[in-house]
């Protein structure tokens, strides 16, 4: 079974790497390099900001705020991203106003504030609702665990 | 450290079966789109439900956006290895990093070339098709290995529960996947809208609104396409041809014959879909006219100066169907320019690419 999913996939990634042959010297370096940013891009700059965003955020967000600030957070990375390409219109394209015809800024601006709307909604659903005892105890630090009572 | 400890294999394996499976999807509905373009003799590509193709290739779109933030997951939750030691280490290691590189190379690759390519955003200087077409097969087969090297480890992860303690306050890892199926439910909501009308107005990313002259979007102009004045000429005739029997139809020729509506989806490659109204004359009629054989494929030549689309070629199931029309109105109107006056094609199940605007010949191919 492995064996077979790794020959097929030698095949099948050969066969690509024919049809990308095709191509003159100068597209297959541009579609190389083009990959190859993309690796670069996410190990070198992405996924090192993540990082360090996840580092400070630790630090700085109080500790209940911190899962909702961090899942806000990755929820507007991925709102950006898709924003990228549409966001200024760079494909625009006079003779078809039928591409890129939302108001872009708007749209991203409007999901991104019902992200982060959600968070202070988010923490008071969570201090509203009632909780299991195990999920209070997991919740808990060690700042929350009271000093030994008095002895009597 | 808190960051070591909320990655984790339960998360990556689960996560990578998502994202398997979205590349799965696109793969498959990729492949079909492909062979719809480039029919192949065992290739079958039925003429129902008429909105077949909206369907497969609405969702190669939107699978390909929901693997955004799987991917962007996946490759958060293995990170460190990539500092993993020995850097080099031997052969087999070398292979196996090899390996990756191509997997993640190719998946970005061709999330990021899809990604600007429906928002018509050439930035790279490549042939999108072509490419986007071969890089597939590159990726599909670096998953497939992929797969095959890491089954036990997978196998074993998904058979474990997610670890649910934190190591301190703050997210969890059943956190982190709610979150990630958050975000992919988030980013379809903000991008389906193109092609699923209940989402239009909150779909706020789609490159399209589903807006347009008579209420469809266009791809292609009359006037990126040149045919401002041959469209529009008193003297434009539509020539329909069998070997060396030929007829000329006017505007008016086509208007007095015996006129069909229906209500037929236009989808595009990139993902967007409208549902109209065409009138027109069926296309069986007119070959008809000219003695055609039913079992014939018939060649489709726009007044567009030659280019990759200006003629296509329409399949003998589609040629018979009695759905596929030569539209002279689209929605009750006169057939605006940019969708293709003062005649074109439209047929059950084909990309909107293929279905020719501004006809000036039918060619019925021996």
């Amino acid at each position: 079974m492995r064996i077979a999913l790794v020959l097929l996939g030698v095949v099948l990634g050969a066969y690509g790497a024919v049809l990308l042959w095709e191509n003159p010297p100068v597209i297959i370096t541009r579609i190389v390099v083009w990959a190859l940013v993309g690796v670069v891009l996410n190990d070198m700059v992405f996924a090192p900001v993540c990082v360090a965003l996840g580092f400070a955020g630790r630090r700085l967000i109080p500790g209940k705020w911190w899962p909702p600030v961090a899942v806000a957070t990755f929820l507007s990375v991925v709102l950006v991203f898709l924003a990228i390409p549409v966001y200024g219109k760079p494909g625009l394209r006079p003779d078809n106003m039928t591409v890129l015809d939302r108001n872009y800024p708007l749209g991203l601006w409007i999901s991104l504030g019902i992200v982060w709307a959600c968070v202070p909604l988010y923490y008071l659903a969570m201090r509203r609702l009632p909780v299991r005892q195990d999920e209070v105890v997991e919740q808990e630090s060690t700042d929350d665990v009271e000093r030994q009572p008095p002895a009597v | 450290m808190k960051a070591a400890t909320l990655r984790g294999t339960s998360i990556t394996a689960r996560v990578g079966l998502a994202l398997g499976v979205a590349v799965a999807v696109c793969f498959v509905t990729g492949l079909i789109s492909h062979f719809i373009q480039h029919p192949q003799p065992w290739f079958f590509w039925p003429t129902r439900p008429v909105w077949l193709y909206r369907v497969t290739q609405g969702l190669h779109v939107i699978s390909g956006i929901a693997a955004i933030p799987l991917i962007i997951v996946k490759l958060w939750s293995v990170w460190p290895k990539l500092f993993e030691r020995p850097v080099i280490g031997g052969l087999v290691r070398q292979i196996e990093r090899l390996s990756i590189l191509v997997l993640v190379g190719s998946m970005l690759f061709q999330l990021s070339t899809g990604l600007l390519n429906i928002a018509q955003w050439y930035a790279f200087k490549f042939f999108f098709t072509t490419s986007h077409y071969a890089m597939a097969y590159v990726a599909a087969g670096a998953v497939l290995v992929h797969i095959g090297v890491k089954l036990p480890i997978l196998r074993r992860a998904l058979g474990e529960p997610v670890d649910d303690t934190p190591a301190s306050v703050g997210p969890t890892r059943r956190t982190v996947l709610r979150a990630t199926w958050l975000a992919v439910a988030l980013a379809t909501v903000v991008t389906a809208g193109q092609t699923v009308p209940l989402l239009r107005k909150v779909s706020v990313l789609a490159p399209r609104s589903g807006q347009g002259p008579q209420g469809v979007p266009i791809n292609r102009s009359a006037i990126a396409a040149g045919v401002l004045g041959s469209a529009q000429s008193p003297d434009y005739r539509l020539t329909v041809t069998n070997g060396p029997t030929s007829r000329a139809f006017s505007l008016a020729d086509l208007q007095a014959m015996p006129q069909a509506t229906h209500r037929l989806p236009i989808a595009c490659v990139e993902g967007w879909s409208a549902d109209a109204e065409w009138t027109g004359v069926v296309v069986g009629d007119l070959v008809a006219a000219v003695g055609g054989s039913r079992d014939s494929d018939v060649r489709m030549i726009s007044l567009e100066p030659p280019g990759p689309y200006s003629r296509t070629v329409l399949p003998a199931r589609h040629v018979r169907d009695g759905k596929t029309l030569i539209a002279l109105k689209l929605n009750g109107q006169t057939l605006d320019l940019d969708h293709g006056y003062p005649c074109r094609l439209i047929a059950p199940t084909r990309p909107g690419v293929l279905q020719t605007k501004w006809l000036s010949r039918i060619e019925v191919v021996p």
